[in-house]
């Protein structure tokens, strides 16, 4: 059994360390006050036995005795994505609330079944979008909302990284590849900020720097309902030993001028004698901290999540989009009703 | 090597200056329908000045004539220079349509004249450097390309660049930079598809355009050109299997200036900077030797008739699918090849 906590905080689950992003989350479920760490449920005993370990929490190999427990009121799924909808599923049935780790799922109708259940279960559905709530995308939004760039005319963005391999790479499990794993922040972000949806996708997309089942090059062209067209370079195109995981890149061409973010920008360079002849230290970077907090928070006094389930499924719906256009060559149309 | 050198704005004056200091070259013309431009320009150099084209090109003295007029007047020079028996050296885009360029290059096929047009990217030497790292092979097989060309709204002060008919806007003018330096590194492009601001209300205040491109042999690209920046600055950056390779003219500056005026009560708001990169290797005096060489030597011109034809084809298709929403596959480079 856990220690007491305080009155009021949430007791929260991690179903599945599958995705490394389960490592940041649990770091923030343990240093926020109204949060509690109850316990890591895994079915990889060793992965599972291991981060329950380094956080301190107790480790439960099987996910329904971990959705039964009654002092469990939230779960964060970071399992494999087309896993989310199994694991979010059982989780409204057992009456807990979900934070499940982007993209929310790897077919709309699997979305769509996951937002219903936590409907009908009367449970909050937030998507993990941590760029969102990066401090400078924040500052981001707030500068083209009031207009520092004028009338938006076109976005240019780009969200590279290394390629993530394991799970990631295989179609099954995955859902694609970096189209699937890159589309969805700068969608998400583009979403917010203009309170527009993606109407029409045209992409490009292909296997060229790996021997692997899934695309790691990726280019998407889009256009939103709002008028602005825009260009979203999804490619696991930084080399393995890039000196960070990659970057998130948005900019927002104005009528008055270019506003630029680089969430991951933020680094110490620095040149070791006895070690790596360079590298980058982040210093300021995540969203993480301020993310699971939302959640925690919307949980904890009943309050709308602040990123739902449909904006998870819209995000993935754009990269699904991009993959019709990939295999037709054609522009397609995202209808979103 | 003696030049006529037809039109005495920005880029003619550049090049009056250049070739007059050139060691195997010199300016005897500066043509310009304003008379005071060509005076001025050709007192410079002591060369002749006129305001009819046909009084330089008349003149058996001249072996070569460079053409930095308005794009819609390149073809009707081209052509003039290559009866009177002229090498010609014509600024980009070659012409505003395919069948003017495809005419201007059977022109001086006909006449026997080396015919060069100024796609000058190819003679910067980022560009050219990368050319090589890409034919050694050091980056592996290259998947994802992306190229920027930024600019201030260049029309607010000259409003012909948005003029879409006669100089054919930003993807004619100012993207077909990259777009040829990339068929320089890659070769024929299979489908393009476009989107930007040439056909909506902001076209003659604003421009900004952004392609893709999926080569024959695999690689996408991303090109993006503004006319809604603050300053010039282009950037590059290539992916490969093996490797990354990234260049910034902004980034990678060598000298840059700090403006410190009226900036006393602006606190913390970034101050007006320039950025530059000085450099002995002027990358349009190596455009003009290379011409000059393939005159005396007979050496193969690299961006000849044929070659900026199919630029400018591409060119095309960007515009076209721009127009259109549409992607536009390329089947054959049968336009350009049949001049080749």
């Amino acid at each position: 059994m856990t220690e007491p906590t305080q009155i009021g905080a949430v007791h929260v689950a991690i179903l599945s360390f599958a995705h490394s992003h389960a490592n940041g989350y649990a770091g923030v479920l343990n240093a926020l006050p109204d949060a509690e760490l109850v316990l890591i449920a895994d079915d990889n005993a060793e992965r599972g036995r291991d981060a329950a370990e380094r956080f301190g929490a107790e480790f439960v190999g099987d996910y329904v005795e971990a959705l039964a427990r009654d002092d469990v009121d939230a779960v964060v799924i970071c399992s494999e994505n087309a896993r989310h909808a199994e694991l979010t599923l059982a989780a409204a049935d057992a009456g807990k609330h979900v934070l499940c780790e982007k993209p929310l799922a790897t077919t709309m109708e699997d979305a769509q079944a996951m937002i219903d259940a936590c409907a009908r279960a009367g449970v909050k559905l937030q998507t993990a979008f941590p760029v969102r709530f990066n401090a400078a995308a924040v500052a981001f939004r707030d500068a083209i909302r009031n207009g520092q760039a004028g009338t938006p005319l076109a976005v240019i963005a780009r969200n590279p990284g290394t390629c993530p391999m394991g799970w990631f790479v295989d179609p099954d499990l995955a859902g694609g590849g970096a189209v699937m794993d890159h589309t969805v922040h700068v969608i998400d972000v583009l979403r917010h900020i203009f309170d527009a949806e993606v109407t029409e996708v045209y992409a490009e997309a292909d296997t060229r720097i790996y021997d692997i089942p899934v695309d790691d090059t990726g280019l998407v062209m889009f256009r939103m309902s709002n008028g602005l067209r825009g260009s979203l370079d999804t490619s696991w195109s930084r080399p393995e030993n890039w000196p960070i995981w990659g970057g998130v890149e948005i900019e927002v061409i104005g009528e008055k001028g270019a506003l630029r973010l680089d969430a991951f920008n933020d680094n110490l360079e620095i040149a070791e004698i006895d070690g790596p002849s360079y590298t980058w230290q982040a210093v300021e970077h995540s969203g993480d901290p301020e993310m699971v907090a939302a959640f925690i928070h919307a949980v904890q006094h009943d309050e709308p999540v602040q990123v739902t389930g449909e904006d998870g499924m819209r995000a993935m719906q754009v990269a699904l989009a991009a993959y019709e256009s990939v295999r037709t060559h054609e522009p397609v149309e995202v209808v979103t009703g | 090597m003696r030049f006529a050198v037809i039109g005495a704005g920005g880029m003619g004056r550049t090049h009056v200056a250049n070739i007059a200091a050139s060691p195997d070259a010199g300016v005897r013309w500066v043509v310009d329908l304003d008379e005071a431009l060509c005076t001025a320009a050709a007192k410079l150099c002591g060369a002749r000045a006129s305001t009819e084209m046909d009084e330089a090109l008349g003149d058996p003295e001249v072996d070569a004539v460079l053409i930095a007029l308005p794009t819609s007047a390149h073809r009707m020079a081209t052509e003039r220079a290559a009866e009177a028996g002229k090498h010609v050296f014509c600024e980009k885009p070659i012409a505003r349509h395919v069948e003017d360029a495809v005419a201007m290059t059977e022109a001086c096929e006909r006449a026997d004249v080396i015919f060069q047009v100024g796609h000058v990217v190819r003679f910067f030497p980022e560009y050219a450097r990368i050319k090589q790292v890409l034919d050694a092979g050091t980056l592996g097989q290259i998947a994802m390309v992306r190229t920027q060309r930024r600019s201030a709204p260049v029309m607010e002060r000259s409003p012909w660049f948005a003029d879409l008919e006669k100089n054919g806007g930003i993807i004619i003018d100012l993207m077909i930079h990259d777009l040829d330096t990339l068929r320089w590194y890659f070769g024929d492009v299979e489908r393009v598809f476009a989107h930007g601001l040439s056909y909506t209300e902001w076209q003659q205040s604003r421009d900004v355009a952004m392609a893709s491109l999926r080569f024959r042999n695999g690689v996408i690209a991303h090109l993006d050109a503004s006319w809604a920046h603050g300053g010039f600055y282009t950037a590059i950056e290539v992916a490969g299997e093996k490797g990354l390779l990234s260049h910034n003219s902004r980034k990678n500056a060598t000298l840059t200036f700090e403006s410190s005026e009226g900036t006393a009560d602006k606190g913390n708001i970034a101050p007006q900077l320039t950025f530059t990169r000085p450099s002995t290797f002027n990358p349009y005096s190596r455009e003009v030797a290379h011409f000059v060489e393939a005159i005396r030597t007979g050496s193969p011109v690299m961006t000849h008739g044929a070659e900026a034809t199919r630029t400018l084809a591409l060119a095309q298709s960007v515009l076209d699918s721009m127009r259109t929403g549409r992607p536009v596959v390329i089947e054959s480079n049968a336009v350009a090849t049949t001049t080749a």
